[in-house]
């Protein structure tokens, strides 16, 4: 499944970088986030309680940041294990300066499989979207934000 | 089929409910379970504790007080569409009802539980929202009402507060002579509605003098069609102004539509108008005959 | 004549089945229902992953759980059960086997491949075990579709198939080159057979029973062929024939699905073997929709060659047959013997050739699918005719009659090297055409159009092969068996009749149809006779009900034996009456001296002298009992011809069918109404193809369509009624002259559909859509940037 999203930060290119690669940032958007703890560098162990009510169940799994281009672009790496299944996405981000904005887009592949996959296709799309408009709105309000000096 | 193992608590009251909820954080509970089982029975969710609300009286029961419906939660599908205060008062609603799953469905599932569950393809969600009902609820900090429209936020999402309850849905009175109907694009294996159209619409002195358009199946959770609304309102309800208005329902999608395998969300949203449409067209027919 | 009066025969007529006051109060006795003392349940781990490689797996927190009795793994399975036999070998077809274990050993090839099977006291306990066993793959690329997993770049799944080409078998006759050099005109198509869930109501389930003292095993099974179960459990497990006993009790369909041997049966055989407690194991829906074979999975290239007046002198096919990540039991002879000896159809068609390649896939085993082959055979032709018909302008019905082989009733030889038995192909059409009124309907189309509305019209005419087969062919062919059917018909003292079988009714309704064939030999009450199936122990060795061949074999088997019980009983009658057995007739169940029919012996009053044996002539042997071993000299074609009319609608792509015809011809009916509803289940499990069924895998091999929320088998409120006629050909060479009809109606419905659909769309220019066709496929067909595409 293709996953492709635009997101418009009212913040200049270093400022969204900055927060893309800070950890706390990133774990307090993550939607059901409840752990994220390093593995390494640019590596982090997620754990998460996908947070759409009545699919409620843990999943862990890592985060890694790959092929870092400072303020310009990265690749995203997410493996997850739960009950339901596992998911796995590889997403290029990029950004590009537009004066006092930032626009970050997204392209990436997920591949979900076990039941999840079997019996839920109907809603992965949808779901997906959701979940990613949400980290990203998230950051936007973080980004919106002056940072603490 | 076999759910991970869980602890069942049956609520004779709504109080107990209450206490039920706050005595196991994350209880899931259950009204027809026409949701919540096969979820768990697949284990595609689990929960420590299931609290069965199907008995609690308090959630029973569909009243008329003056022209507005009180429909207790517990009302199940196949109570709505056999109705004869629901069709005559809010058609669409009774419509939504009737062709919601198979007749297993509607003979267990609630309403109640089908509005707090919130699946974005999810039939009764649409007609309240085009009929302005309003959501009752009761949570640790008392009574409220949610208008319909501000209650689905999201796929399986609501605006349900932590250890709230859904205790009843209020359709207020139209304007005389309104008519409201009800057209989906049922999916062949589920049922659910791949695109689901709800209209009320109030036909006087030969012009639309209210409308409200709301669909599914389409974005996160069923939204209102200003675009429509606005193009149908002052205008005589002709065949032209009803296929014109509903061309515009792609102006209020401003998501990107949502896709499966079935039908993709180009398509979806390249049909929408159609369905919107029809249950425009219906509606204004009834609106005219009211 | 006689005095005897005439009542209407019991064969032919439609009396109700006696099996449905069990299965409509839910008093039928399934697999799943087998309840024994000690017994436990079995769960199996299966790969989420479509291709990859087992880097671990530890089952010791599993095997700690509450209530687990066992968990094994390959590692304790494969000292004990052997690979799963494939049993259908196609010769000169290049056959390359993998090993079929029943736990994945190292790699696991399809979501599903079962890595490990908990045992525990109760279900819920397996399934919460199955969570604690540890399993982690090294992915593997996959490939699902079965054209792309013969290319340079598809991954491999067996070391054994280069390329993934399991088989490469070629039917050949007439010169099909020379065909296309002088044709006038050449059509071609690529078409996609869509896969497809079997979706039987029954899931797939097994209870196995072993006793370690006495080393025999009783195996309840939801299988269509008892008999080959034994023989193939015996293969795998070990266990010698003798000890082994398998019944399958009612079973709730099983569209060739039940055909196949399963790693679940065998897995829950080795349970019961290392515990000596009896196992269950029944799929869940979703388990079913990953673990139980899929159907069709075909790409087929296809061109047919004509005269520009519509003569068809040449057909010409690649078939890419997706077989799934292992060949299941009767896989290889679907694509190939049941496929592509059945391609000139009911036509004269002077040369074809037909490359099949049976292909590896990280998906689900494939296996027969109600028609199995014949369904795949019938749509290339029949889309190609209505192709022919477009490109030539002529009516597609006038292509069809053009090309018709003329009625015969002893023998006609196609192209491919059958011989088919009996047609009226050309009556079997106008009977059609005559009750829809087909110049009628195509006036109310060009009427309808004039408004703008896409009414469609397809019309099929087809033939099939079933009652399989002679077994010297079967040998021929690579099947790994027999094809004939037994039948044992017992006379108690009192008149009543057992009738043992061979066979394996699930459905189909033999248990009324053969005590109606018994009933009409003999003369006894159709209430009298009481047909026994489906238990190893009980019955005669017997290969199965598939192919619609129970009536056209076993109830041949059936119609021998009840002549040798009459034979039997004409010479009882002689002995009794004193009186020469040349001089004994027979008639409405009373044994007579020619002359004297007042004076007479019932049936009844045979069984009883017979069982009793106070008198009977020099050298008779007691009771009244006979055996029939039935190999037939020939397969049957049954055939027919039937119509779809569908009204689309451009604006969303909707397809409406509005009406069903079909005209069978399986011979002379048994049971009318029997044929009705098989003629019923058949037509609407082809409109499912036709419209709304297809296995969806994605990229990686995920099983998208893993449950019926997804998979849309056909539903009553989607379909018109149907309407069913026939046409009589007795086959030349059955005892009764019956054919079958199980599958004929899904081997005509698909294209038939199909066809009206693209008639409908005609005007808009739309001449091919990938099925099923759904509302988005077909409003895709009608966007102008189709062009485009």
């Amino acid at each position: 499944m293709d996953i492709k999203g635009s997101y418009t930060f009212d913040a200049p290119a270093s400022r969204v970088w900055e927060l893309l690669m800070d950890p706390a940032a990133i774990a307090g958007c993550i939607p059901g986030c409840r752990e994220l703890s390093p593995l390494g560098e640019d590596r982090y162990r997620a754990v998460l309680v996908v947070p759409v009510s009545a699919i409620t169940g843990n999943y862990t799994g890592t985060i890694a940041v790959t092929d870092k281009v400072p303020l310009q672009s990265y690749r995203l790496n997410v493996e997850g294990n739960g009950r339901g299944g596992f998911v796995r996405g590889q997403t290029a981000i990029t950004l590009t300066d537009a004066g006092a904005q930032t626009i970050v887009a997204v392209d990436g592949q997920v591949q979900v499989g076990g039941a999840i996959a079997r019996v839920g296709q109907r809603l992965l799309e949808g779901v997906s979207r959701m979940l990613m408009d949400q980290f990203y709105a998230c950051l936007k309000n973080k980004a919106a934000v002056a940072p603490p000096v | 089929m076999y759910s991970t193992e869980f602890d069942y608590y049956r609520a004779a009251t709504l109080a107990e409910a209450h206490q039920l909820l706050t005595a196991h954080p994350g209880a899931k509970l259950l009204a027809g379970g026409h949701s919540l089982i096969p979820l768990l029975k697949l284990r595609i969710a689990s929960t420590e504790a299931v609290i069965d609300i199907g008995r609690v009286a308090e959630l029973r029961g569909l009243t008329v007080d003056g022209d507005s419906i009180r429909i207790g939660a517990l009302t199940t599908h196949a109570e709505l569409a056999a109705s004869a205060d629901v069709t005559r008062r809010a058609q669409a609603l009774a419509e939504a009802a009737a062709v919601t799953g198979d007749p297993q469905v509607r003979n267990r599932g609630t309403i109640g539980g089908n509005i707090a569950h919130a699946d974005p393809a999810s039939d009764l969600p649409i007609a309240l929202v085009a009929l302005n009902a309003q959501i009752l609820v009761t949570g640790p900090r008392g009574e409220r009402a949610i208008e319909a429209a501000a209650f689905f936020t999201g796929i399986m999402s609501t605006a349900l507060g932590e250890n709230e309850i859904v205790t009843a849905i209020v359709v207020p009175p139209g304007q005389r002579g309104r008519g409201s109907a009800y057209v989906k694009f049922k999916h062949p294996a589920s049922g659910y509605a791949v695109i689901g159209a709800a209209a009320s619409v109030t036909v006087r002195d030969g012009v639309c003098a209210s409308a409200e358009v709301a669909v599914g199946g389409l974005v996160p959770h069923v939204v209102r069609a200003p675009s429509v609304e606005r193009a149908l309102l002052g205008k005589p309800p002709t065949a032209d102004t009803v296929a014109h208005a509903a061309a515009l329902v792609a102006d209020d999608i401003r998501d990107e539509v949502m896709g499966d395998i079935f039908a993709s969300g180009e398509y979806r949203k390249a049909t929408a108008a159609v369905y919107v449409k029809r249950a425009i067209a219906a509606a204004i027919e009834r609106a005219s005959a009211a | 004549m006689t005095a005897t009066t005439k009542t209407a025969r019991v064969f032919g007529s439609g009396i109700r089945r006696r099996e449905d006051p069990r299965l409509l109060t839910g008093t039928a006795r399934y697999t799943d229902d087998v309840a024994l003392p000690g017994m436990v349940y079995a769960a199996m781990l299966r790969s989420p992953h479509a291709h990859a490689r087992i880097t671990r797996l530890d089952t010791s927190r599993a095997k700690q759980a509450p209530g687990v009795v066992a968990v094994f793994t390959a590692a304790d399975t494969e000292s004990v059960l052997k690979p799963i036999p494939c049993l259908w070998l196609v010769p000169g077809s290049d056959l390359k086997l993998s090993p079929y274990r029943p736990l994945a050993k190292d790699v696991v090839r399809y979501v599903g491949d079962a890595v490990a099977v908990v045992v525990a006291e109760t279900s819920y306990q397996a399934y919460d075990a199955l969570e604690l066993i540890e399993a982690e793959y090294d992915t593997l690329p996959a490939v699902t579709d079965p054209e792309k997993a013969t290319q340079d770049a598809a991954p491999e799944l067996h070391e054994q198939a280069p390329g993934n080409v399991a088989f490469h078998w070629v039917v050949q006759g007439g010169d099909v080159e020379a065909a296309f050099r002088s044709a006038e005109v050449v059509v071609r198509e690529r078409i996609v057979q869509q896969r497809l869930l079997p979706t039987a109501m029954e899931t797939h389930s097994a209870v196995a029973h072993y006793v370690p003292v006495t080393g025999e095993l009783t195996l309840w099974n939801s299988t269509q062929n008892p008999h080959i179960v034994r023989f193939a459990c015996s293969v795998v497990t070990g266990i010698p024939e003798d000890r082994l006993r398998v019944i399958a009790p009612e079973v709730g369909g099983g569209f060739g699905s039940k055909i196949a041997q399963y790693p679940g049966d065998f897995v829950t055989v080795f349970c019961s073997m290392k515990l000596g407690r009896p196992v269950k194991w029944t799929e869940t829906r979703s388990e079913n929709y990953q673990a139980t074979t899929h159907g069709r999975d075909h790409v087929q290239d296809v061109e047919l060659a004509a005269t520009r007046d519509g003569q068809i002198t040449g057909l010409r096919c690649t078939v890419w047959a997706g077989m799934g990540a292992y060949l299941s039991t009767a896989a290889p002879g679907i694509p190939t013997i049941l496929h592509g000896l059945m391609l000139s159809g009911p036509y004269r068609i002077p040369a074809l050739k037909e490359d099949v390649y049976g292909v590896y896939t990280n998906a689900t085993p494939v296996e027969a699918y109600r028609g199995a082959g014949r369904p795949e055979a019938t749509f290339m032709l029949e889309r190609m005719i209505n192709r022919l018909a477009a490109e030539i302008g002529i009516d597609p019905v006038d292509v069809r009659r053009k090309n018709l082989i003329p009625p015969f009733d002893d023998g006609f030889d196609v192209v491919t090297g059958l011989k088919y038995d009996s047609g009226n192909y050309v009556g079997a059409l106008d009977k059609v055409l005559a009750h829809v009124d087909y110049r009628a309907l195509r006036a109310e189309q060009a009427r309808l159009r004039q408004q703008g509305r896409y009414m469609g019209i397809g019309v099929s005419t087809y033939v099939e092969i079933c009652g399989l087969g002679p077994s010297q062919v079967a040998g021929a062919v690579g099947f790994q068996g027999g094809l004939w059917e037994s039948a044992i018909v017992r006379f108690h003292p009192t008149g009543k009749v057992n009738v043992f079988i061979g066979a394996s009714p699930h459905g189909q309704g033999e248990e009324t149809t053969f005590a109606q064939i018994v009933a009409d030999e003999l003369g006894v009450e159709v209430t009298d006779v009481k047909v026994v199936h489906g238990d190893t122990d009980n019955t005669p060795m017997g290969w199965g009900t598939y192919g619609s061949r129970t009536t056209a074999v076993g109830g041949a088997a059936l119609a021998v034996a009840t002549r040798k019980i009459k034979a039997k009983a004409m010479l009882l009658t002689g002995h009794l009456l004193e009186a020469a057995v040349e001089d004994i007739e027979y008639e409405s169940g009373r044994f007579f001296v020619k002359g004297t029919p007042d004076r007479y012996k019932t049936i009844q009053d045979i069984a009883l002298l017979a069982n009793v044996a106070w008198n009977l002539p020099e050298g008779m042997e007691a009771g009244l009992e006979a055996t029939s071993f039935y190999d037939p000299p020939n397969f049957t074609y049954p055939f027919g011809a039937h119509v779809a009319v569908v009204e689309v609608e451009p604006e969303t792509g909707r397809v409406d069918l509005k009406r069903y015809v079909a005209v069978d011809d399986c011979g002379p009916q048994i049971n009318p109404v029997i044929v009705e509803g098989q003629v019923h289940g058949g037509v609407v499990q082809g409109i499912g193809q036709a419209l709304w069924e297809e296995a969806v895998y994605d990229d990686s091999g995920q099983l998208l369509t893993g449950s019926l929320a997804d998979y849309a088998i056909p539903r009553a409120d989607q379909l018109p009624e149907i309407e069913v006629l026939s046409t009589v050909t007795p086959s030349p060479h059955h005892p009764l002259g019956v054919k079958g009809i199980g599958e004929a109606g899904t081997i005509a419905s698909t294209c038939t559909v199909y066809n009206a659909v693209i008639d409908a769309l005609a005007p808009l220019k739309v001449d091919a859509i990938r099925m099923p066709l759904t509302p988005e496929r077909v409003w895709r067909a009608l966007q102008p940037s189709r062009e485009g595409a």
